[in-house]
């Protein structure tokens, strides 16, 4: 069976956990219980660079090592700060996270607080999850009224509260510096590193920033102990990733699946159940956006982080984007290289006006105005763009922009040769599940 | 280049590394880029600029290899490490900063013909070394359809900036006015103020020298000249004492501009100005500039020749009357030696004095070991006593905010609300009552405390004065004197006192007065000063601008003002610094010390000397104060004038009572409600007249409304002036500004500046 | 909205954030709440209820996308036209929408002032693509055309609810 449902508790369940009772029902709040009363802090820390977990949230560094990061010794107080400002491109797993199983995500939080010796955690949530945002308030507030927020957390000597922090629409407040200034009140900008949030995060104190599903995923870790978690997948990539599929997919959702036990063929096909009849795979953007771009030929890479470095790509967030061959490759990447100028923050020179730069290209292309020394000038701007920026959103929305020009070369140069790109017919009015 | 932060190459802990493939070291903690640049290797730069604090990596034009990092890294904000191997001139830096610089360009206009930066502008120099020759953007640029006005001097081109925040971080992180942002995201990224506000404030015009493009540029000087028409001159600020380095620009003979200097002054103003000094230079033309001599003889007035007028003055000062000579505050400290010689000689027994505080009270404090504005940077406690330094002193108010940010403790104390009370801990004191709210301070332990003390308010509280000087001397601080006169340190290195020529004049025992950029009366005692020189019978005049004092002379002789002359200032912490002639006086006008040498020469006891900087020698070879400096050991930046002898705190430091009855008098100050502000039209936007505040209590109790009028009376003299009531200002005192041509106030003072009462009641 | 209303919300909240400049979002986004947009004296009440500078707290609304600064109508609809929306029919749903409401394919704001039409970035409901969102408290998808029409209908007809999350 490629669909394990086994970390995140909605999904075991079945049900949608929203009220305290019903998450108690399905054993949660017991982790922190198990943590508070049997765990020291440097054991719960051990237990999560055990069990191997790896950021969910695009980057993939080692949840317990950055955990492991925070000083020991810091006269300032420490924070957890919650990533809940999911906004990559086809990624809609967070959503769902605290839209059913709020009070995973707070357990999770409380126990990687209790690890680390903070004293609040935040949880910055996008804007546009506003609905999400009031479910998470009224779980906050029955965490807090059954003591499992609050002064002596669970009975235990252990205070800690969260917050819950609502964004205002701009996905570069996903990059965690930027979160941070957010958080702050400032223009959500990246800040120069060193220092990291470890040592120097919000108000300078020591912080650790950790995305919605990894923070989620700590309840299960501590209830059925690392060894169970890091059994599950490869040595690099355990446990179980949520992967949301989109696009041309006859089911388009978020699944559960074990890392390495699936391919990106399965995914698609046996999971997300493959296409319209007549149609063929074209393409996937399997980690969000910001990653390179695959074609056919990468449909048989197993998911996992490894597997998906090998092909070319990463697995990022997992928010798998799929297109079918009714797509347009160009018209789809002039669509991302817009999405990455709208959202670039403007600080950094290269991204502020390579962005700009990129989009301006690809629309010239899409319009008929396209030149074949254009390919060459994407390439070299974007050579001019990677590794020359504070974060990491030029570093990597060039690539959708770079590989698609890499892979569907043909198509690029039939554009520039044919006039441009009709708008294709989208795939609309299909009931979801086919 | 100030964009460079200065680096000690000889200091102790060096770091050894790499650099382009030489052995190189500089000392730990210093950024790449400046370690770089005192070595003799230049990255460009665009964001950084270390005066504005920590680096922000925005720009990346500082793009370097360093081995074994990933990527390129930003050299300014990169600390050098042992070891390090850097290329700045590798293919892959180059590449780094060629590929920042095609991307600053994508949407820069390229309208170096027509923008007032070209020649002088960071981004055109830096393309030309460190560019791309050609641009590939095809598309089209970003467009704006015309500059804004940011304020009435500061002109906004849209499409010039590169973002590179060095405007808004001086506004948020050094001015700290928080009045300049970048609005919206990314490539619609814009520096604006509060929608529909101008960017006003005391120190807005630093962002137009800080720009590295043309996106900010001077209104009064846009057009006007191209960089190749001019030359630059360094030079001091002559309108206030903090001895402000400047650079004026010349332009056919008239001052076009005033700037900080590439290499700014650390010790002093750090290279930020006032925009006072910035813009006060308009001043320069003004219709009341006196340009022509004039000689007065029985009622009747003719223009005449500078010999002439000479000649005119040598006669009526040579008739053997009993001659009296005033030194006004912006007279330079070779022309006040060379008034001093004349009454030494030609005209000996001539009464002598400078106008200004005779100060006999603050010796003690004066002695105690002296700071440097820059010292402020770094002391962990800054104590403020009395004044108003962001109106008077202006750039003190940037280096206190500096050490605020820095963690130091602020203290103010003192009779009026200023803006740097909410900066630190406030203790208001009662006028005429500063003695006490010293004894009452609670000072924090501090590894090193500034005191900052106000002449005047001090010099009218010797009982204060003294009670400081114990408290610096008690916890070995030193102390910065917030001087109210321009030179008045340098005519107080001369040995000239502040009271003779009025005591005499008064006696009816001063038949010719001879005044040096004097008018005593439009200042402190003008009504006493009036009273005095009815009894006097001829007046001379050698002045830049026209005033009661050159109305009423027999003979007015024009003089070259501080920006067109060669001379001496000494700041108020005691720096002798160089004015350098960034103009040529008008045709009938000469500088001040080439006057008096004339004079001297009519007068038939001609000097050894005929230069300023002779003149100079002379003076210091004669007085102590000034022992060991000539023009070349002051140089550029300038030098020390000698400690004052050590006083005991313990002496004559009585305390004063103020005469007259009413509330009493706390005068205030306007930056820009001075004769200068009110000169420039550059300035007309945002100067400020005279007013009577009042809390609201007084008001009521005296039933005096906001915005009447109201009569002030002191045993000296009356003024009427506007009233503003206003609750920030304590009960118990009536402020009232100084300084504003024409309103009087300085009527109310004695020329002192001593403490009076005033009977206030509606006119 | 004025600085009262401002601070009675953000005072109760204070001692959750260890620097005050952490409440300039949360004012903002309440002091929208009244009018859909923040005007000038919004601006100033939340400056004055946080303590920072006018100037300041426009600039940090002016970079976020969900802040506006220029009058909105009555309801706001973000049209998501990221990948996952566009290969699902945003684009031609964005311009069905705006022909109903009477706004250029850019989007706007209608004539009657009702309806503001406008394109977002992915909203996070790509398995709903392709999506919208009206204000941000309800996201619908997947909308036909036909649907397009209903909504633009509806929303032209239901009351404004009392508080504009945007």
């Amino acid at each position: 069976m490629p669909i394990r449902n086994v970390v995140y508790r909605q999904r075991e369940a079945g049900q949608v956990l929203t009220d305290l009772s019903d998450y108690r029902r399905a054993g949660g709040y017991e982790a922190l219980r198990t943590a508070l009363t049997e765990m020291d802090r440097d054991e719960t820390v051990y237990a999560f660079v055990r069990s191997g977990l790896r950021g969910r949230g695009g980057a993939g560094f080692p949840m317990g090592r950055k955990a492991s990061f925070i000083p020991k010794d810091s006269v300032l107080p420490a924070y957890v700060v919650c990533n809940a400002d999911e906004s990559e491109p086809g990624t809609f797993k967070d959503r769902e996270l605290m839209e059913t199983n709020p009070f995973q995500l707070l357990e999770g939080i409380t126990l990687a607080g209790y690890a680390i010796g903070a004293v609040r955690g935040y949880i910055y949530i996008r804007g546009e999850y506003e609905h999400q945002a009031r479910i998470l308030d009224a779980a906050i507030a029955q965490a807090r009224t059954a003591g499992f927020l609050g002064q002596g957390v669970a009975g235990s000597g252990f205070d800690f509260d969260i917050t819950l922090y609502r964004g205002a629409g701009a996905y570069i407040c996903g990059e965690e510096t930027a979160l941070l200034e957010s958080l702050e009140g400032k223009r959500g900008q990246p800040r120069l590193k060193p220092p990291f949030p470890a040592v120097a995060g919000l108000y300078a104190s020591p912080t650790l920033i950790n995305n919605v599903e990894t923070l989620s995923a700590l309840p299960a870790i501590i209830e059925h102990g690392a060894d169970w978690y890091a059994s599950m997948g490869t040595e690099k990539s355990t446990g179980t990733k949520l992967f949301s599929i989109s696009g041309h997919v006859m089911k388009p959702g978020n699944y559960e699946i074990v890392l390495h036990d699936t391919t990106l063929r399965e995914l698609v096909y046996d999971i997300a159940g493959g296409f319209r009849p007549g149609r063929e795979f074209a393409a996937a953007w399997v980690g969000g956006s910001s990653v390179n771009v695959l074609g056919p030929e990468s449909l048989d890479t197993p998911l996992d982080y490894e597997s998906m470095a090998e092909a070319g790509s990463s697995l990022g967030s997992a928010g798998c984007i799929v297109m079918d061959d009714s797509g347009s490759i160009v018209r789809a990447t002039l669509r991302l290289a817009q999405f990455y100028r709208h959202e670039s923050c403007g600080k950094c020179t290269p991204c502020r006006e390579g962005t700009l730069w990129l989009e301006r290209i690809l629309q010239r292309i899409v319009d008929g105005e396209g030149r074949m020394e254009d390919l060459e000038l994407i390439e070299s701007l974007a050579g001019r763009m990677v590794g020359r920026v504070l974060c990491a959103l030029a570093d990597t929305g060039v690539l959708p922009v770079t590989s698609a020009v890499r892979r569907f070369r043909d198509d690029f140069v039939h554009a520039i040769e044919n006039g441009g790109v009709p708008r294709p017919e989208p795939m609309m009015e299909v009931p979801v599940g086919g | 280049m100030a964009d460079y932060a200065p680096v000690d190459l000889t200091a102790e802990g060096q770091v050894e590394f790499e650099l382009n493939g030489r052995r190189v070291s500089a000392p730990a903690g210093t950024m790449l880029v400046d370690a770089a640049y005192a070595l003799g290797v230049e990255v460009p730069i665009f964001c950084y600029e270390p005066r504005l604090g920590a680096p922000i990596g925005a720009c990346r034009m500082c793009l370097v290899e360093i081995e074994g990092m990933r990527g390129l890294q930003t050299a300014c904000s990169t600390p050098v490490q042992p070891d390090m191997v850097v290329r700045t001139n590798s293919d892959i830096a180059k590449d780094g900063q060629d590929g920042v610089l095609e991307f600053l360009l994508e949407n820069h206009p390229l309208d170096c013909p027509v923008c007032d930066k070209g020649g002088e502008c960071p981004l055109q120099d830096r393309t030309f070394r460190f560019g791309p020759g050609r641009t590939r953007f095809v598309e089209a640029k970003r467009h704006f359809p015309k500059p804004l006005d940011l304020s009435s001097v500061i002109a906004l081109d849209r499409e010039r900036c590169i973002s590179c925040y060095r405007c808004v971080r001086f506004s948020q992180d050094v001015a700290e006015d928080k009045a300049l942002v970048m609005q919206e995201r990314g490539a619609a990224a814009e520096i604006a103020t509060l929608t529909g506000d101008q960017y006003e404030g005391r120190f807005t015009g630093n962002v137009i020298d800080i720009c590295p493009v043309g996106a900010l540029t001077s209104i009064p000087y846009r057009f006007t000249a191209r960089p190749w028409d001019v030359t630059n001159t360094p030079s001091i600020c002559g309108h206030d004492a903090t001895g402000t380095n400047v650079e004026l620009t010349l332009r056919e003979g008239h001052v076009a501009r005033v700037t900080a200097r590439p290499e700014p002054n650390y010790a002093v103003e750090e290279g930020w100005l006032s925009d006072l000094s910035r813009f006060a230079y308009e001043g320069n033309r003004a219709p009341d500039r006196l340009t022509a001599p004039l000689i007065r003889d029985d009622g009747r007035v003719k223009e005449a020749s500078l010999d002439d007028a000479v000649d005119a003055a040598a006669l009526v000062l040579g008739r053997g009357g009993r001659v009296g000579i005033l030194v006004g505050p912006t007279a330079t400290v070779e022309e006040g030696f060379l008034a001093q010689e004349l009454a030494r000689t030609a005209l000996g027994g001539a009464r002598i004095q400078r106008l200004g505080i005779p100060g006999a009270g603050l010796d003690a404090i004066r002695s105690q070991p002296r700071a440097e504005l820059g010292d402020i940077d770094g002391a962990g406690l800054v104590v403020i006593v009395g004044g108003d330094p962001p109106n008077q002193q202006s750039i003190v108010e940037l280096r206190v905010r500096k050490a605020r940010r820095r963690g130091a403790a602020v203290i103010t104390v003192g009779p009026r609300p200023h803006a740097l009370e909410p900066v630190g801990t406030a203790v208001r004191s009662e006028p005429g009552r500063l003695a006490a709210a010293i004894a009452a301070l609670d000072l924090p332990e501090a590894a090193s405390t500034i005191v900052l003390w106000d002449e005047a308010d001090l010099a009218a509280e010797p009982d204060a004065a003294g009670a400081l000087a114990r408290i610096v001397g008690d916890r070995g601080a030193s102390q910065i004197e917030l001087g109210a006169d321009v030179n008045g340190a340098g005519l107080r290195a001369l040995g000239l006192g502040a009271g003779d020529v009025l005591e005499a004049a008064a006696a009816g025992e001063i038949d010719t007065l001879l005044t040096i950029h004097a008018d005593p009366l439009d200042g402190p005692g003008a009504a006493d000063w009036g009273w005095a020189l009815g009894r006097v019978r001829a007046r001379i005049a050698i002045a830049a601008y026209a005033s009661a004092v050159t109305d009423a002379s027999t003979v007015v002789i024009p003089a070259a003002t501080h920006y067109e002359t060669d001379g001496v200032y000494v700041s108020m912490t005691g720096r002798a610094q160089r004015l350098r002639p960034g103009a040529t006086a008008p045709a009938g006008a000469a500088p001040g010390w080439e006057l008096l040498i004339a004079l001297a020469h009519r007068l038939g006891a001609p000097p050894p000397y005929r230069s300023a900087a002779r003149a100079f020698a002379a003076a210091a070879a004669a007085r102590p104060a000034l022992a060991g400096l000539d023009y070349d050991v002051i140089g550029v930046l300038g030098a020390p004038v000698a400690a004052v002898t050590p006083v005991s705190p313990n002496g004559v430091n009585g305390p004063r009572e103020a005469a007259g009855t009413g509330l009493p008098l706390v005068t205030t100050t306007r930056i820009f409600g001075n004769a200068a502000a009110h000169r420039s039209e550059a300035l007309a936007s945002v100067r400020t007249g005279a007013e009577l505040v009042l809390n609201p209590a007084e008001g009521e109790r005296l039933g005096i409304a906001d915005g009447a009028r109201a009569r002030l009376r002191s045993p000296h003299g009356e003024c009427i002036l506007a009233v503003r009531l206003a609750a920030d200002h304590p009960a118990g005192a009536a402020f009232a500004t100084t300084g504003v041509p024409g309103a009087g106030v300085e009527r109310l003072l004695p020329a002192d500046r001593g403490p009076v009462n005033v009977e206030i009641e509606a006119p | 909205m004025n600085a009262a209303a401002i601070s009675a919300h953000i005072e109760p909240i204070r001692h959750e954030y260890a620097e005050g400049r952490s409440l300039i979002l949360p004012a903002l986004k309440y002091a929208q709440t009244e009018k859909g947009h923040l005007t000038r004296e919004d601006i100033e009440a939340v400056a004055e209820a946080t303590g920072f500078s006018a100037a300041y707290v426009e600039s940090v609304a002016s970079f976020y996308d969900r802040l506006y600064l220029q009058p909105t109508g009555q309801r706001v609809v973000s049209v998501c036209v990221t990948l996952s929306c566009m290969l699902r029919g945003s684009d031609e749903l964005m311009e069905r929408i705006c022909d109903r409401a009477g706004v250029s394919h850019h989007g706007g704001t209608s004539e009657d002032g009702m309806i503001t039409v406008q394109e977002a970035q992915c909203l996070g409901y790509c398995d709903h693509a392709p999506a919208v969102q009206v204000d941000a408290e309800q996201t619908r998808g997947p909308l036909t055309l036909d649907d397009a029409d209903a909504l633009v209908d509806e929303l032209r007809t239901s009351p404004r609810p009392d508080e504009l999350w945007r």
